[in-house]
């Protein structure tokens, strides 16, 4: 029996987060033995819901309703001057990503929002 | 350690501005510079009290400090230089970018933030072909970066530009008799140990006492947890916060704002799962700056959304100010007496 511990649940959570935004269009045998055949430089999938939301909003944390409460509570603007409040600077990191072969080296399609390998 | 060129810069127009980790140190500056706060990504987000008290603390020390505007991710160099180190060159890029256009002086508090701005901008200035690879993509989307701009940590420009002279002199509410522990984070040391020597100059200004422990120095496990999630929460912020529950430190002061994600989801995952809840607050030294200018815990939200209440840390600080005021009036009256 293993003695190894079992990671815990919030981990295993964003690993599944992961996961579900991930496609591999590879045989049992590739994801087994991936050095057989060439393949992509994966992000991990532990760490591609930050990735997404990286890519999709320039940020790593959303700003909702709540954030916003809890900055007004705080006497702050209710929105940071961050990309949240400026999309033209998401739009501008986009096209840098776009450029620099960041979505196709790492297999993100950001039409649908998951990573295809 | 070769001075990045945003320094060198900074000397030509008559501002001696250091960089952490570069040996020099500032001194006073015949214009005065304008400070850009970015923000990142946790500090909006899990930290508004922090971002508040760094504003009204910035202000009150007479700083031309405002937020740096339209800041993006940094992006965080332990994904990115991982994945591909020219594509953290060219996203960073980015924001530097930004902050050469608004011709600020970017501040970063959070220590990821400040290793990404410092050591990018370090590799375009001394590399050029790496600044025009940066600006093949910038351009793209209309950007261009020329390397004039400069980058300096939280903790630089409080003990630096501000001066320790004139914190210690703003203090007017000294929180002598508060125990506190602190983490300054990985980052903060990687180049030597200026930061956390001002670090903890600027707590011992506010009148705190610091508590070593032999976990100081133990990263938060922020990366860690990618890989092996029991090591980063149990070994890392389980260790660091059981052992300030058992000195009966008054909080835990930190200063960068990857290391608090890192804090709150510890302490978070502890009471989901482990059922296990802490007890001492985990504050940032620009709250406990705050504090000791003479601000009220309402004035930046320390009382809201945190994931330990800091309500008895409140009452503590205020007890120890109405002594104070006791002994002062009593001191004052007694004079007048005599």
């Amino acid at each position: 029996m293993s003695s190894e511990p079992q990671p815990l649940k919030s981990w295993i959570k964003l690993l599944e987060a992961g996961k579900k935004i991930t496609t591999h269009r590879q045989s049992d045998e590739n994801i087994v033995y991936p050095l057989r055949r060439t393949f992509r430089p994966a992000a991990p999938d532990i760490a591609k819901g930050s990735l997404k939301r990286d890519f999709e909003q320039g940020l790593v944390y959303y700003v909702g309703d709540e954030v916003e409460n809890d900055r007004a509570a705080c006497g702050l603007s209710r929105l940071p001057p961050t990309g949240r409040s400026y999309a033209d600077a998401v739009a501008k990191k986009r096209v840098i990503l776009e450029d620099a072969g960041v979505f196709k080296k790492a297999g993100y399609d950001k039409k649908k929002g998951t990573f295809d390998y | 350690m070769a001075a990045a060129k945003s320094n060198d810069n900074s000397k030509a127009d008559g501002a001696e501005n250091g960089i952490a980790g570069s040996g020099v140190k500032s001194v006073s500056s015949a214009k005065p510079t304008k400070y850009g706060y970015f923000l990142g990504c946790v500090m909006p987000v899990k930290m508004p009290w922090a971002e508040k008290a760094t504003m009204i603390v910035s202000k009150h020390l007479g700083l031309d400090f405002d937020y740096m505007k339209e800041t993006l991710c940094c992006v965080r160099p332990g994904v990115w230089k991982a994945m591909n180190p020219d594509w953290w060159l060219s996203v960073t890029a980015q924001n530097l970018a930004n902050a050469e256009k608004q011709g600020i002086t970017i501040v970063d508090t959070c220590n990821g933030c400040w290793i990404s701005h410092y050591e990018s901008l370090k590799e375009l200035t001394e590399e050029p072909e790496k600044l025009k690879m940066v600006n093949e993509h910038l351009g793209k989307a209309g950007m261009h970066l020329k390397g004039d701009v400069k980058v300096k940590h939280y903790l630089e420009l409080l003990h630096d530009d501000v001066g320790m002279e004139k914190i210690v002199a703003s203090v007017v509410r000294p929180l002598t008799g508060i125990k506190v522990m602190r983490h300054v984070g990985c980052h903060a040391r990687k180049h030597d140990e200026t930061l956390p020597n001002d670090f903890d100059e600027i707590l011992r200004a506010t009148g705190v006492e610091i508590i070593d422990t032999p976990y100081d120095k133990t990263c938060c496990g922020l990366l860690l947890y990618f890989a092996d999630s029991n090591q980063a929460i149990l070994e890392r912020i389980g260790k660091k916060m059981k052992t300030a529950q058992a000195l009966g430190v008054d909080a835990y002061v930190i200063i960068c704002s990857g290391c608090y994600d890192q804090f709150e989801r510890g302490v978070k995952i502890y009471r989901e799962e482990k059922g296990i809840s802490f007890e001492t607050p985990i504050i940032h030294l620009s709250e406990l700056l705050a504090l000791a200018l003479g601000y009220e815990p309402e004035d930046f939200g320390m009382t809201k959304c945190r994931p330990i209440a800091a309500d008895k840390f409140i009452e503590k600080v205020r007890a120890i100010a109405a002594k104070n005021a006791k002994a002062a009036g009593e001191k004052k009256k007694g004079g007048e007496s005599l």
